[in-house]
């Protein structure tokens, strides 16, 4: 009952204890990033971990962690460390306890005893039954400890007895096909490993800060936390797996040097000049050829390109118009609140829908015979991205403070003056945001590119939309044409997709199709990034002619 | 003592009971509309009416105000002073639940009619708000804003190529916008910089500076030292008096001592929506004519 006596505002003699309690929450989380590692097999279940096999290495520090924090609880229930916990745990962490060993009960009675439905509903009730006794009723230190520290031994000896082992695994009979689902080791004991040491870790932080108001805050601090930086590293995982992936293909045969590049010419209404690049980039400069050494993705580059600068030609002016009227203009009411709604779930329309619209309605306008177009292809995108640069741009302006607009009508300026010269500078950074939110979706999206724009999975440099050097200038309208905006070109996704789907690509003079893809793939993700550099670079410029440092 | 105790509580309920009766156009104090002051009108109000919806926020105000001097607005809050001032440039337009009606002339001219150039209304009467509203653009180019939007400056890419560059004017205006505000000395070393990173009393005098660009002739102030500390306020205020020399300026206050140093008459609005006395400052604050206004001035009520 150290507890009930402890008054003082600092806790005395807490050092060991302290210390104790903080290497248990250290070793949690270690298990768990060792989890995460093993999720991503950075960590091998087969392999070994400081000279033993990892599975019993996992099972012997879980076995361990469940140990030291059972002890804490009833150490701290006996009154051996100066601890404050509460009367209980609250419901709610014992209804999770009770569904978590019910599960496991269920799991354990059906299947490992091979109890069947009704041994495995009764082994969970019962199981459950004594997991939420066990967290409910004794005071906090006991409640939030036992079943916690009960879940790691449990998973520990699992471990430690081979039960599970590395060749285990688990097709559960009651499935209507008893082939289709089945459990490995490699995916079950690295999910059993995580849980585990964030339960445990929760019940370690909570000792750690001597439970009542202070552990329960550390204990959420702890899940917090964990869970933050396992969504940063899944992310970190992925684009390192696609550039570990993709970096062999894409930097293939790369040359630096004066005059080691492919020459162009660069050309622009009948003017033209030769430039040799001092770099030589197979993939990102080749196109298909059987005659280049390495194949590349040059006009897939191109097309991605020009797509998101049409789509955003086309969207931004449009977009930021139409929140101007809404926002400065209309009456707010029934008429702005409908385009709201609308604008909305434009936003939120499946991709492919807006392909069968440009299919339908854009491809056939542009040409004789319907033809799939890098302007089809650009003003679907362009419809796309429209409903996101409304929407931000309004909130944008309305975030820009009613103060500049009276001060700026109380000098006897217009309302059109007032909406370029105060609010459009001071919506821009938002504007900008939208567009680099929404630049990032279209740049990877590839079901409307199937029905609009078309291409190839393999083209040839030469094939590439020339949009520039293809303007020509004529006396009779429309002036200014442009071929090449109304030929079918590839992009990025669009090509990613076929070589994936195809899965041959002798007859463009690539052998290893898969390490192609992988290549594809990370320059999507280099091309989408550069774009948020512009983007986020386009916004600081913005921003910085707005704050004072 | 006692007896003068008593006597305003009797007063000023049968005043109170005279005005909430009173959708009348019943005048309470008559004596002060006499008021003679020296020196030309430069606005005149008569019967200024406003409704935000039902509610009537100002009744049958009328005064005419002094030019080159300074007038101050008191009363509680809710009183209708800051409406009051927001009709005399037609701010309140900007607001669409408002109705007004009445008259308001400029130099003889009627404000509210058909045809009036709401531009160049706002160029010659100018407004500051409570709180300190600089756009977030540089020093320089928040005092060049009004008059580059209304075309007296130029110094744009199109106009440096037709031969008309106006950066010396520009730059002969904001020195002299900032000294009449009492900030030159302050900021003429970062011009450049961003409004936003002045302090707030340098930020009101840069929007006093900002008013005083476009040149105007009358200059409406809300409450313009309300956010501000007191050195900052007694800046504002020396401002406020030598301003006066040159423009009709009418300030809004909540701030008694400081309508009482600053202004040369002093209109008192009470609750209602109703104008109860205007007279020479001093007359208001030493021997006002209405018991209501009395209480009010010594602190009573309100």
């Amino acid at each position: 009952m150290a507890g009930a006596t402890e008054t003082s505002v600092v806790r005395e003699n807490t050092s060991t204890y302290e210390a104790i309690a903080a290497l248990t929450v250290g070793l949690a989380a270690v298990l768990f990033f060792l989890g995460l590692a093993a999720t991503v097999e950075i960590v091998s279940i087969t392999g070994s971990l400081a000279g033993l096999p990892t599975l019993t290495a996992l099972g012997l520090l879980l076995v361990v962690m469940g140990v030291a924090v059972g002890g804490f609880g009833l150490l701290s229930y006996r009154g051996l460390f100066p601890t404050d916990p509460d009367v209980s745990v609250g419901i709610v962490a014992a209804a999770l306890f009770s569904a978590l060993w019910a599960l496991l009960g269920f799991l354990v009675g059906a299947e490992a005893l091979g109890l069947g439905l009704a041994g495995g509903v009764v082994g969970g009730l019962l199981i459950g039954a004594v997991a939420f006794a066990t967290t409910a009723f004794p005071r906090e230190d006991v409640g939030s400890t036992l079943p916690a520290a009960a879940l790691a031994v449990f998973f520990g000896l699992v471990f430690l007895l081979g039960v599970v082992g590395t060749e285990w695994s688990w097709s559960p009979a009651n499935f209507p096909d008893s082939q289709s689902v089945t459990f490995f080791a490699r995916s079950v004991a690295p999910f059993a490993v995580m849980l585990s040491s964030l339960v445990v870790g929760w019940a370690a932080a909570k000792a750690y800060g001597g439970f009542g108001a202070r552990g329960r805050h550390l204990g959420a601090y702890l899940l917090v936390y964990l869970n933050a930086v396992a969504i940063i590293s899944i992310l970190v995982a992925l684009v390192a797996f696609v550039v570990f992936k993709g970096i062999g293909p894409v930097a293939e045969g790369v040359e630096v040097g004066l005059g080691v590049g492919p020459a162009t010419t660069v050309s622009l209404f009948g003017f033209s000049y030769d430039v040799v690049w001092p770099v030589y980039w197979p993939f990102l400069m080749n196109g298909a050829s059987l005659f280049t050494d390495i194949t590349g993705v040059f006009p897939a580059i191109v097309g991605t390109a020009w797509l998101v600068i049409g789509a955003v030609v086309l969207a931004v002016p449009l977009g930021v118009g139409a929140a101007v009227f809404l926002t400065e203009y209309a009456e707010r009411g029934r008429f702005t609140a409908i385009v709201e709604v609308a604008t909305n779930a434009l936003w939120s329309t499946p991709s492919i829908v807006f392909g069968l619209f440009g299919a339908a309605f854009l491809v056939p306008r542009f040409t004789p015979q319907p033809q799939k177009s890098l302007l089809a292809g650009m003003i679907t995108l362009g419809f796309m991205l429209l409903p996101l640069v409304v929407i931000t741009a309004r909130e944008a302006m309305i975030a820009v403070p009613d103060e500049y607009r009276d001060a700026s009508a109380a000098l006897g300026v217009s309302k059109w003056q007032t909406i370029r010269s105060v609010v459009l500078p001071a919506a821009m950074p938002g504007v900008v945001t939208g567009v680099i939110l929404g630049v990032g979706r279209i740049a990877g999206e590839t079901a409307p590119l199937l029905l609009t724009m078309g291409g190839g999975s393999f083209v040839g440099a030469g094939q590439r939309a020339k949009v520039l050097d293809s303007f020509q200038l004529s006396l009779s309208p429309p002036f200014v044409t442009n071929p090449e905006l109304t030929q079918a070109t590839t992009a990025l996704p669009y090509q990613l997709y076929q070589v994936v789907l195809t899965g041959t690509g002798e007859t463009a003079g690539v052998t290893d199709i898969t390490a192609f893809g992988w290549g594809t793939a990370l320059v999507l993700l280099a091309v989408v990034l550069a774009f948020y550099a512009v983007g986020i670079a386009t916004r600081q410029y913005f921003r910085s002619k707005l704050s004072y440092e | 003592m006692s007896e003068t105790d008593t006597q305003p509580r009797q007063d000023s309920g049968t005043e109170q009971s005279l005005t909430t009766q009173g959708e009348s156009t019943e005048r309470i104090d008559p004596s002060w509309r006499d008021y003679d002051f020296a020196g030309e009108a430069k606005l005149a109000v008569e019967d200024l009416n406003v409704h935000y919806g039902d509610d009537h926020a100002l009744k049958d105000v009328s005064m005419e105000i002094p030019e080159e001097s300074v007038t101050a607005l008191i009363g509680p809050s809710g009183c209708g002073k800051s409406t009051f001032l927001r009709c005399l440039n037609r701010m309140n337009d900007r607001v669409k639940s408002a109705s007004i009606d009445g008259s308001v002339r400029l130099d003889g001219e009627e404000i509210y009619q058909d045809g009036t150039d709401l531009v160049e209304l706002r160029k010659q009467v100018g407004m500051v708000f409570q709180a300190p509203n600089p756009f977030p653009k540089s020093i320089r180019d928040n005092i060049s804003y009004g008059p580059r939007k209304h075309g007296d400056i130029d110094t744009g890419l199109l106009a440096r190529l037709t031969g008309r560059d106006d950066t010396d004017e520009e730059a002969a205006l904001v020195e002299r916008a900032l000294r009449q505000a009492a900030l030159w000395d302050e900021v003429s070393d970062r011009l450049d910089d961003n409004a936003l990173g002045l302090s707030g009393g340098q930020q009101q005098r840069l929007c006093i500076a900002r008013c005083l660009a476009v040149d105007p002739e009358v200059i409406l102030m809300d409450e313009p030292a309300s956010a501000l500390d007191p050195i900052a306020t007694s800046k504002i205020e020396d401002l406020i008096e030598e301003l006066a020399e040159e423009y009709t300026v009418v300030v809004v206050t909540h701030n008694m001592q400081q309508a009482a140093r600053i202004s040369d008459q002093t209109a008192v609005f009470l609750t209602g929506g109703r104008l109860v006395e205007y007279d020479d400052t001093e007359k208001i604050f030493e021997n006002p004519e209405s018991q209501r206004v009395e209480d009010y001035i010594s602190g009573k009520f309100g």
